[in-house]
């Protein structure tokens, strides 16, 4: 009972017409941008971040949430139709883009908007019950925990986002933690690494780095492959016949289960349960022998599980304060922004900002499902502009997003030194995802360092001795030793062969 | 540089060091009083590992991922980008801009100055959008 009050509660927060206005407009720039060729979820959320700034907080936390959901959408869309992938949407390559083949590209939009309606629901409800209750758990992390708990981020983040090559991302993860300590040490009040820059004593700026990593150094790198996407052309027919309509509702609901736990794990979120939601469709579809030739469900099961993961993965955020992505990252950063600290006592001192959140994002799911899916064949219109015209138009967008942080034209060139870079490590296959994590949860992870080490008077076996961080050290022993024993079993074969 | 995994060693090596030698001349302090300089250090000293490790497995690998690196387009995109900041300190906003969009799109497939003047009109339009409806601080003339 306490669930639906909490939620009506949520609800006359988020349906004031400015909150729905600022939800609509979150949804509706989130899919046109996430649409585009080359920008996934993280790049739009960080281009369009400074946005939010100049709204107030509820709406801007909406409108984010909004944003982020948007891109996910967008992103499986332009998967569909034209097999761009992203980073949230290569398992909507494979089903999606054979149903294209086979004509079907509508039956596929349809069955991806209406599956992550379901999905998004279910992940509500597991939102609302689980998070005021992973809050009560939160309030026994002590610094220990903390630094167990995100140093397992670390190692999970980099583990899904570079697809197996672990010490890649955990490098890209600690640079990102070196990053974070540029600037005014707060114990001390020492300058690091500033070189007596009086811009560097607070530190690099998150836009900066964010969309010189996301942005610029993914415009050349796209720039760089010059691969001319044909726009998609055919004819949509969004409604399916009601045989195929029941198809749906299975796998979208299996998706979702999957989505919903997922999306709670460190290192989770929508591209982890996107693979566990097809490969469970795989195994118990009633259909399975069509999946990877364009089955329904192999397109609603795994839509239904990323957007439940994308809901789900704000609990870790919201309820202990430790994003478990980069996307959550940048979601923390966005709260700090606004004077809010995400953890355990927001839901108490914030409560209308959480339920209002909670409840906007289920409006954010009726937009989608109504206003996008409906709309879809007129926002595949952005295809038509080439892509020579369209990143100088994202490069003014990078530039409008720094300058309007600070007011200050330049932090222009510390985005630039960071495209650079960004450049440098996507030609070094080092994926910045981790690294945006690192960076936010750096300045936290030395904090809670150096409290648990004076608590223990500099005794390590604080980190083992306490029965959470004990669980999570376990745990990352156990995913190294993993790692490693994977490593040397693939080399021995290289070598035999 | 033709091998990816040993320049991704050398390249987190010197950004180990690069970070590590600074942190070394701060008060490093003791575990149960850390000073400015330990956390820095410590994290650098793990990335120059990770480093050597990756220098070590590029020796045992057999045949070498090569590296792809484009000078031109990062250079294009840089130069329009700081040339941006320069003329809108100096000049207008609105010359940067124009400035920007034919500057970078010299790294497209195709180079047209109708389109170039087509885009700057819609960013213009956004800019003044921006100034008007979210209070930018960024005025184009």
């Amino acid at each position: 009972m306490e669930i639906i009050h909490n939620l009506a509660f949520g609800f006359e927060h988020a349906l004031t017409l400015h909150n729905l206005m600022y939800c609509a407009i979150g949804c509706m720039v989130g899919t046109l941008v996430g649409l585009l060729p080359g920008l996934g979820p993280l790049s739009t959320i960080s281009l369009l971040l400074p946005l939010t700034y100049s709204i107030p907080t509820g709406g801007a936390l909406i409108m984010l949430a909004g944003i982020y959901y948007g891109a996910q959408y967008g992103d499986s869309v332009s998967a569909i139709t034209m097999k761009i992938p992203h980073a949230s949407s290569i398992v909507a390559c494979i089903d999606g883009y054979q149903m294209t083949l086979n004509g079907k590209t509508g039956l596929a939009l349809f069955s991806a908007g209406v599956s992550s309606f379901i999905g998004g629901t279910v992940a509500i409800v597991v939102l609302s019950t689980l998070a005021p209750l992973l809050g009560e758990l939160a309030f026994l992390f002590g610094p220990a925990d903390y630094c167990a708990l995100m140093l397992l981020g670390f190692l999970c983040v980099s583990f899904v986002t570079t697809g197996g090559h672990m010490l890649n991302g955990l490098a890209m993860a600690l640079i990102g933690v070196l990053l974070g300590t540029i600037g005014t040490d707060v114990n001390s009040g020492a300058q690091r690494f500033t070189f007596d820059q009086p811009f560097l004593a607070d530190g690099v700026g998150l836009i900066s780095v964010a969309l010189g990593c996301f942005g610029i150094a993914e415009i050349v790198k796209n720039l760089d492959n010059r691969s001319q996407f044909t726009p998609f052309s055919g004819n949509i027919h969004l409604l399916p016949s009601w045989a195929e309509f029941k198809r749906i509702i299975p796998s979208a609901l299996r998706g979702s289960a999957v989505g919903s736990f997922l999306g709670l794990l460190p290192g989770g979120g929508p591209t982890l349960a996107q693979f566990g939601a097809y490969a469970l469709e795989k195994r118990f579809s009633k259909h399975r022998e069509e999946i990877g030739k364009g089955a329904i469900e192999g397109v609603a099961g795994q839509a239904a599980a990323d957007e439940a993961a994308a809901r789900t993965s704000f609990i870790p955020l919201m309820s202990i304060g430790i994003p478990e992505n980069a996307v959550m990252a940048l979601m923390l950063a966005a709260f700090i922004v606004k004077g809010i600290q995400p953890g355990p006592n927001m839901i108490g001192q914030h409560p209308e900002l959480f339920w209002g959140l909670v409840a906007s994002m289920w409006i954010g799911n009726c937009f989608l499902l109504i206003l996008n899916v409906p709309m879809v064949r007129y926002l595949l219109s952005v295809f038509k502009i080439p892509y020579a015209a369209l990143f100088p138009a994202i490069l003014f967008f990078c530039c409008i997003g720094t300058f309007s942080v600070n007011n200050n034209l330049d932090d222009i060139y510390i985005t630039a030194v960071f495209g650079v870079l960004g450049y440098i490590f996507l030609r070094l296959d080092l994926e910045p995802a981790p690294l945006i994590l690192g960076f936010i949860l750096g300045p936290m992870l030395e904090e809670n360092f150096r409290r648990a080490l004076l608590l223990s008077r500099g005794n390590f076996a604080t980190f083992v001795s306490r029965p959470i961080s004990a669980t999570l050290v376990a745990l990352m022993a156990a995913f190294v030793i993993w790692q490693i024993v994977a490593y040397v079993r693939q080399t021995r074969v290289s070598v035999a062969a | 540089m033709k091998d990816q995994q040993l320049t991704r060693g050398l390249v987190l090596i010197a950004i180990a060091l690069g970070f590590g030698i600074p942190a070394s001349g701060y008060q490093v302090g003791t575990f149960s009083r850390a000073g400015p300089g330990l956390f820095p250090l410590l994290i650098s000293g793990i990335v120059g590992l990770i480093g050597l490790v990756m220098i070590v497995r590029s020796r045992l690998e057999k045949k070498p991922v090569p590296m792809t690196f484009k000078v031109k387009n990062i250079l294009i995109v840089l130069a329009a980008l700081v040339g941006f900041v320069v003329i809108a300190e100096h000049f207008k906003v609105a010359l940067a801009v124009v400035y920007l969009v034919f500057v970078a799109s010299l790294a497209g497939s195709d180079y047209s100055i109708r389109r170039n003047l087509k885009i700057c009109v819609v960013l213009f339009a956004f800019a003044y959008a921006f100034h008007t409806f979210l209070g930018l601080s960024l005025t184009l003339f």
